[in-house]
């Protein structure tokens, strides 16, 4: 039979940097393609010049076997093909139906839309996919998951043929990426093509029917899923093969240098109580919205709290803003890096010294010299790939960005740092980095409280291990001995 | 005089919150009452003024003389400023209506967007007498100037002192506005009557002052030793032109003429820096409305029509217009 | 590496490149315009162009700063009236000293910037309304202060202000002054560092422990006072306090800054490129009033003039 898509030879480059060299892929009717390979091996611009969002300096696609131009996203939706991407940029305050009918909804007379058959038609596509979301619904009051649903209705609503998801279940819970599975294996069966990119290797077997390996912009292998074992894929992946991690030594018997005692926060989270030691790495587990960001946040001043108690080094403090907690000697690196964790146009050198411009300056004047030196050192040191300490972070991807806020957040010099989930969004060998960082950090005595959705990060870095499940905490654990059985029965609610 | 003129100010900064909260209470209205004693068994007349824009120097002169005169004549007076909004104007009109005023003062903003105001009042029986500007719908008195009188007057001093022959730059006002257009008309009515004189250039500088120093400045680059005389159509920008003229050393071979003769204008005038100026009577404006509205009240006779003539200033009858 | 950037973009020569945009521009019309009248390439000439340009030149230095931190600064021109008159009513001929006056005037807008500044942040109103009510503010203040008339008769020291200074007019020189101690400012100080990280990512700054609130009100309080500065200037370059002067001032202030570059969304921009907007304003004006273009012509080609510029420039940035 032929081949649905075929993307023949394409490069691509970005302000003379090639991010992809010649890269060709095919893709048959009905089958679900993994594509993985390291954050920057080129996956997500090659992904985003098939959906018309970038154009292809040379090479060509074929649909069909015709070869095809799509100069914006637009045209590629109307040709079938639809992405769906990291972020999800619904329109927050208008309806499902209307969300998914964005652009192509239903008309009659002069352009009045027809609401009745709009309702009609969102829930004749809910029910062919089995999905009980209300039509008339905010995107505002959906969960992620949900969006993201939402989302693939879009697809299926302008007749897609070939959908692209990028890292689809990145913000979700386990029970709901199995939802988004058996809805992708579903659209698989109707004969819709998928293309999936997921740093998650365990998805990747248990979805695809092929994978596609991806490296510095290169085209490596393509395999049939049963063909290929994980090791393999990994070491196609990074190009050497994964060192075993050797489990992190338990933290000393310090005086804790963080006390956080009945601390609570509206409906977010009550009676949090725990103490943290200098060298110690203290991980906590829980479900999305189990109250661990917000903890992080109160912490740090972002969203303080309203009652209990803060102390460091035995003093208690009001920490009311990031300033009071920078002060203190807390920092904290963001769950979301675009929001709130750097600004897109400033380079490593700019975003790392932000926090704590105050070091490099005289009478207000920034000591441009000694500011470039201490940059180029933590380039090297956190190992961050960058064309130079200027480029603006907006270009570099996720794990060097993510190595650039964790850079800030080490040069203001805190004793305990905050890391909300770390390594989300990054590539296996920026992950394996930013946990030796992690690891280096304890050991040379920062004391630092770990939110991570990924339990093996968890198992592998704390030395201790607290539960939260609706706003509280609901066990404390040793890594070494528990099982994630355990973690998940405390995390579950009920 | 000038010393006491600061302590008023500062006196007026340090009541700057109190007297703005009292501005907002008060909205526009501001009954301009004397204390006047009312004849006994008869009601003291009552006049609505509707001005465009008391923030002008100009009007606020003719409001001045509306006034003083009033108060000598024992008539209250509710004074509103339109703010150059002809809407606002209608609505004070309105006001002045539903308040059953004897009669109405009207300063247009707009000869076209302001006539509503007359239509109504005359709809309501109530006298309406236009000052300073028309509207498109007759009044039942105007009392005013000819605006293309003023550039007449000008354009010929300028033509008698350079003999009929010579090179002129006209500054214009805001491009559309009545002023303009009429000052613009009575200039080139003179232009085309004296073939000697020559328009190099003629271009807005918005009635501005620092507009009209820069137009002048570019001016003087283009045309140089060639211009013998500029006509600015009001003294705002006939002391741009001069001061920019002055700074150039050129001020010697070049005759300035504006219209307006606000303070600024005359005090150089006095001092021989600027030629001359058209003296536009406010005063005689704002008293003559009052007294035509006080004639037509009394139904004694009254002219439909009140031409106040301009008068040249110049260096020869200034001490007629300074104190 | 050459000296810092003013603006957080990567490599010299990319920024080389930007700025060429914009000159680029400026060359293509200055040569038209001295072929068309040769008067206009001549010393005296851009000497005018100069003194021309420096009142909307500080205006517009003073409005990079808040449009870094992504607001906006519709008051520009009412504080200009408001300070010009503050000004002329201590600038009377032997009253004052000459830098009561003066000082007076930069304060009395620096006071109208910090409030804005006060507002917008502590009240959590968005800047365009905010400035806007300080638009209506200020004026009725300068017509209050002023009785609605102009303020004249100022004394000579004063007025040297808008004179000349060895043949150089000195609100040029100010002006110079001004936007090389901006541009040190914005790109060798911790707290010019700070503007453009708020305006580039306000989320991400707070979180980075930077006062934003503070560093907001301080852009609208330079703002402001350098609007003061401006309104002192235009005292002197037309001998009296005006309280109608500087309408819409504000707008040809902004349009500088961006057709210099500087977004109007925040974090981008610099004083460099400020200053050419405001020169490309300047020539603009200059050279179609030498070519003694009608009013009407005049207006539109303006508009089309700096709407072509803005897009040749970002043209030539992809």
């Amino acid at each position: 039979m032929g081949w649905l898509l075929e993307i023949c030879d394409i490069t691509k480059s970005f302000s003379g940097v090639p991010v992809l060299n010649g890269v060709s892929l095919s893709l048959q009717a009905g089958e679900i393609h993994a594509l993985v390979g390291e954050n920057g091996a080129g996956k997500s611009t090659l992904m985003k010049v098939v959906a018309g969002l970038h154009q292809p300096d040379a090479g060509e696609l074929r649909l069909d076997g015709n070869p095809t131009r799509f100069r914006s996203p637009h045209e590629a939706l109307l040709a079938g093909v639809a992405m769906i991407h990291q972020e999800l940029l619904p329109f927050l305050d208008l309806t499902v139906a209307e969300n998914i009918f964005m652009g192509i909804e239903p008309v009659s007379g002069p352009g009045w839309i027809d609401r009745p058959a709009l309702h009609r038609k969102t829930v004749e596509l809910l029910d062919r996919l089995g999905l009980k979301i209300p039509p008339d619904r905010r995107m505002r009051e959906l969960r992620v998951a949900e969006m993201q649903t939402v989302e693939i209705l879009k697809a299926l609503a302008h007749n897609a043929r070939l959908i692209i998801m990028d890292e689809p279940t990145s913000a979700l819970t386990d029970r709901e990426a199995g939802a988004l599975f058996a809805i992708l294996n579903d659209l698989r069966q109707r004969g819709a093509s998928i293309i999936y990119i997921s740093h998650k290797l365990e998805e990747v077997f248990r979805l695809a029917d092929r994978v596609t390996i991806l490296r510095d912009g290169c085209h490596v292998a393509t395999h049939p899923i049963g063909g290929i074992t994980t090791e393999a894929l990994i070491s196609l992946m990074v190009g050497r093969p994964l060192a075993n991690r050797p489990r992190s030594a338990p933290g000393r018997a310090a005086p804790p240098i963080l006390s956080v005692r009945n601390l609570a926060l509206g409906r977010r989270f009550n009676n949090v109580s725990f103490d943290l030691a200098p060298g110690e790495v203290l991980g906590i587990a829980g479900l999305m919205g189990a109250g661990r960001s917000s903890l992080l946040s109160a912490l740090y001043g972002l969203d303080p709290a309203d009652s209990g108690q803060i102390s460091i080094g035995g003093r208690a403090l009001k920490i009311s803003s990031p300033r009071n907690a920078l002060d203190a000697g807390i920092g904290l690196v963001t769950e979301d890096r675009k929001v709130s964790g750097f600004i897109p146009l400033f380079g490593p050198r700019q975003n790392m010294t932000l926090a704590a411009l105050r070091r490099w300056c005289r009478f207000g004047w920034i000591d441009q010299a000694a500011e470039s030196a201490v940059a180029d050192e933590q380039i090297r040191l956190f190992g961050i790939r960058a064309s130079g300490r200027d480029q603006p972070v907006l270009r570099l991807s996720g794990g060097n960005q993510q190595k650039v806020v964790l850079a800030r957040s080490m040069l203001a010099g805190p004793g305990v740092l905050l890391l909300d989930e770390p390594t989300r969004g990054i590539d296996i060998a920026a992950k394996e980095e930013v946990h030796r960082i992690v690891s280096d950090l304890a050991r040379n005595g920062t004391a630092i409280l770990l939110v991570s959705s990924e339990l093996p990060e968890l198992l592998s870095l704390s030395h201790r291990l607290l539960v939260m499940c609706e706003g509280r905490i609901t066990g404390t654990l040793d890594p070494r001995t528990t099982t994630q059985e355990e973690i998940l029965t405390l995390a579950m609610p009920g | 005089m000038l010393k006491s003129m600061i302590r008023f100010r500062s006196a007026f900064a340090e009541l700057l919150f109190p007297a703005l909260c009292l501005a907002l209470v008060c909205g526009c209205d501001r009954p301009g009452t004397p204390e006047q004693p009312a004849k006994p068994g008869t009601k003291p007349i009552v006049i609505g003024v509707s001005l465009m824009n008391l923030a002008s120097e100009f009007i606020g002169m003719i409001n001045q003389s509306i006034e003083a005169r009033a108060k000598e004549l024992g008539v209250q007076l509710i004074v509103t400023d339109a703010q150059r909004s002809p809407e606002k104007q209608v609505q004070q009109v309105e006001g002045f209506i539903a308040r059953k005023v004897d009669a109405i003062i009207l300063n247009p903003c707009e000869v076209e967007a302001s006539s509503p105001a007359v239509t109504k009042a005359l709809a309501a029986g109530i006298p309406i007498i236009n000052v300073n500007s028309e509207t498109r719908t007759a009044p039942t008195a105007f009392v005013g100037s000819r605006d293309e009188e003023s550039a007449r007057i000008a354009m010929d001093y300028i033509a008698t002192r350079l003999n009929g022959h010579g090179n002129v730059l006209m500054m214009q006002g805001f491009l559309g506005q009545a002023a303009q257009i009429k000052r613009d008309q009575g200039a080139r009515e003179v232009l085309k009557s004296r073939p000697g004189l020559k328009l190099l250039a003629d271009q807005t500088a918005e009635w501005d002052r620092a507009k009209a120093i820069s137009l002048m400045e570019n001016w003087i680059q283009a045309h140089g030793t060639n211009i013998q005389a500029v006509f600015a159509q009001n003294d705002e920008m006939g002391m741009g032109a001069l001061l920019a003229l002055e700074q150039a050393k050129l001020k010697e071979k070049v005759i300035v003429v504006s219209v307006d003769a606000i303070s600024d204008a005359l005090q150089a005038v006095k001092a021989g820096r600027l030629d001359a100026t058209v003296f536009q009577d406010a005063r005689g404006q704002g008293s003559t409305a009052v007294d035509t509205a006080l004639s037509i009240l009394r139904k004694q006779p009254f002219s439909p029509q009140v031409f106040i003539p301009f008068q040249l200033v110049t260096r020869t009858n200034i001490s007629n217009y300074t104190k | 590496m050459s000296p810092k950037p003013a603006t957080p973009k990567s490599r010299t020569v990319l920024r080389l490149l930007e700025r060429f945009g914009l000159v680029i521009v400026l060359l293509i019309i200055g040569t038209a315009l001295t072929l068309l009248q040769p008067q206009f390439l001549t010393s005296a000439n851009l000497l005018n162009v100069a003194r021309q340009i420096s009142i909307n030149g500080i205006l517009a230095v003073g409005v990079t700063y808040v449009l870094l931190t992504g607001g906006v600064d519709l008051s520009l021109g009412s504080i200009v009236a408001l300070t010009g008159v503050v000004a002329a009513t201590f600038a009377h001929p032997g009253e004052w000293p000459v830098l009561v006056p003066i000082a007076l005037g930069i304060l009395s807008g620096a006071c109208c910037g910090a409030l804005n500044g006060l507002v917008i942040t502590r009240g959590r109103i968005a800047p365009f309304i905010v400035t806007l009510g300080m638009m209506t503010l200020a004026r009725g203040l300068a017509l209050l202060l002023s009785n609605g008339r102009p303020v004249s008769n100022l004394g000579t020291g004063f007025l040297a202000v808008g004179g000349d200074f060895l043949g150089f007019p000195v609100q040029i020189l100010i002006l110079l002054a001004i936007a090389g101690a901006s541009r040190l400012f914005l790109s060798n100080m911790r707290l010019g560092r700070h503007i453009f990280a708020v305006g580039g990512n306000e989320e991400a700054s707070r979180a980075a422990g930077l006062n934003v609130a503070g560093i907001k009100t301080f852009a609208y309080t330079m703002s402001g006072g350098l609007a003061g500065l401006a309104g002192v200037m235009l005292a002197a370059r037309i001998t009296t306090g005006q309280p109608n002067a500087g309408v819409a001032y504000e707008l040809d202030a902004i349009a500088a800054a961006v057709i210099g570059g500087t977004s109007l969304s925040g974090g981008v921009g610099g004083i460099g490129g400020t200053l050419l907007g405001a020169l490309l304003m300047g020539v603009i004006n200059n050279g179609l009033d030498l070519l003694n273009v009608s009013s009407y012509y005049q207006q539109i080609i303006k508009g089309i003039i700096i709407i072509g510029a803005v897009w040749l420039d970002r043209r030539q940035r992809n």
